[in-house]
């Protein structure tokens, strides 16, 4: 199976995806991962205003079969949410990338950035996640 | 992910290949290697409510029974009363245990007094040959499983008579609901009812394993798209069917799942569990099957726990999302006293207690 894994962000070991738009930080899950939970039906997103750690447990996605948690992926402040995921998750399953962001936050240690994966380094998370 | 399953051991329908093909994700289900879903659940769904759409249900069970004495032997068995049955015609019930659990919900259909088939789930088939076996005695009944040979499909949808008609040679119209006939598709003969599994009108075929090919593609060439066993299930939970393991099972009894229609006076004739259950049918059952809905955001799942002030008085049985009403549903077993319509109770999901709400079932009819 080939998964979408555009170059122009950067990735967590837990499938979800980073891309820095002037000082903030978009994040939304992968093309794997909207591809394992299948028709996503609701997302819980925390809320404009929190403050969290980075890898703290900040909210889930159910899907018809499932619910998965996702994480912080950088300290700092969520400032922006998605609305559209309220009345069409299903965007999370349609365009991961795109529509189906989920929120952006206001970093304060940009040094975390440092860990992320590269496009590449996901590309082989996820072969051999495949593998398995 | 099917390409990781390296169990050989594992079952596959006659039509595994073509599901592959198709680009369907496969599951393990009860052994076998199934269809979950090809493009989207929640599309799969739609579809078979607005037009129609073909299942793959081969790994369902189908024994032959052949003899004088079915229908005697069948009474003892069986809750629901055969004098009710006609030639032509099937009827759903369960078999039960002395203490009125189940061992299983059938469907049985009669060709004529001294041969019937009946349909049986994929997780019991051995079982439940095994339990109508043990009981045979002295009746005059010979018992074939035949499910190897066969092969099994679902065509449900409002569209279903009008695609599937064109294809056999017997006039569809005719077939009334529960009622069953023989016919050919391009000569293969086909056992067909107006039966299903989904809350919509539709048939469910039987015929030779050999021929699954050319059924399957024929079925599909009207127009019909394939559906897998996700939508099967998000389709029979707003129509609240019950699934053998979640709303009945070895623990649960029939009345206790709200199926006390399946459950017969049957005087004179005695049934395995009948003392049982018509006590229950009579008093009333502990706990009871109801509907629910959430009133926070969140989604019901099979074995959450429920509570009213603080104790536990229950737990969800089949849960999920509904795409017909584009809300979350469950099905759950919980003390009668609090089983009224209207009643809010509270759900435990993932640490938190939610709001539920006990609402009438079935979610969806059909216009």
């Amino acid at each position: 199976m080939d998964f979408k894994v555009p170059t122009d962000r950067k990735y967590t070991n837990s499938h979800e995806w980073v891309r820095l738009e002037n000082e903030k930080a978009v994040m939304g899950i992968t093309d794997y991962a909207q591809y394992q939970l299948s028709d996503v039906v609701y997302v819980e997103l925390p809320k404009i205003g929190e403050v969290f750690e980075k890898g703290s447990m900040i909210g889930e996605i159910e899907s018809v079969k499932a619910v998965d948690e996702f994480n912080m992926p950088l300290s700092g402040e969520i400032v922006e949410l998605n609305d559209q995921l309220h009345n069409n998750p299903e965007l999370v399953n349609s365009s991961p990338y795109d529509e189906g962001w989920f929120l952006k936050i206001k970093i304060n240690n940009p040094s975390e950035l440092d860990t992320f994966l590269t496009a590449n380094q996901y590309q082989e998370l996820i072969q051999r996640e495949e593998n398995q | 992910m099917d390409l990781a399953i390296k169990n050989n051991s594992k079952k596959r329908t006659p039509l595994y290949g073509i599901h592959l093909k198709l680009g369907a994700r496969i599951i393990d289900f009860a052994g076998w290697l199934m269809p979950v879903q090809y493009e989207s659940i929640i599309m799969e769904h739609e579809t078979v409510r607005k037009n129609a759409g073909v299942f793959d249900i081969s790994h369902m069970g189908e024994f032959l029974l052949e003899g004088e004495d079915i229908i005697d032997f069948l009474q003892y068995l069986m809750t629901n009363d055969l004098n009710l049955l006609e030639i032509g015609k099937s009827q759903y019930s369960v078999m039960c245990y002395e203490n009125g659990t189940v061992v299983d919900d059938i469907i049985y259909y009669m060709e004529n007094k001294n041969k019937f088939r009946m349909v049986v789930n994929a997780s019991n088939i051995d079982n439940d040959f095994q339990w109508l076996n043990e009981h045979i005695s002295d009746y005059n009944v010979k018992i074939s499983n035949i499910s190897k040979n066969r092969c099994h499909l679902a065509f449900q949808g409002p569209k279903s008579d009008k695609l599937l008609d064109p294809l056999v040679d017997t006039d569809l119209s005719q077939l009334k609901r529960f009622y069953f006939t023989n016919c050919n598709l391009n000569e293969v003969p086909l056992f067909i009812a107006r039966t299903g599994y989904t809350g919509e009108n539709g048939f469910e075929i039987s015929f030779e394993a050999q021929h699954a090919e050319l059924v399957w593609n024929a079925l599909l060439n009207t127009g019909a798209s394939p559906i897998g066993l996700g939508a099967r299930d998000t389709l029979r939970l707003e129509s609240s069917y019950s699934l053998y393991g979640h709303e009945i099972s070895d623990s649960i009894t029939p009345i206790e799942a709200n199926l006390s229609w399946v459950v017969k006076k049957k005087e004179g004739i005695d049934f395995i569990g009948k003392q049982v259950l018509l006590n229950q049918k009579e008093y009333g059952p502990l706990r009871i099957l109801v509907g629910l809905n959430l009133l926070d955001r969140g989604i019901i799942r099979e074995n959450y726990k429920l509570f009213k002030d603080g104790e536990n008085i229950g737990y969800v049985t089949s849960g999920g999302y509904s795409p017909t009403l584009k809300k979350t549903i469950g099905l759950a077993l919980v003390r009668t006293d609090l089983s009224s319509i209207g009643t809010e109770l509270e759900i435990e999901i993932r640490g938190k207690l939610l709001k539920t709400i006990v609402v009438s079932t079935p979610f969806y009819r059909s216009v």
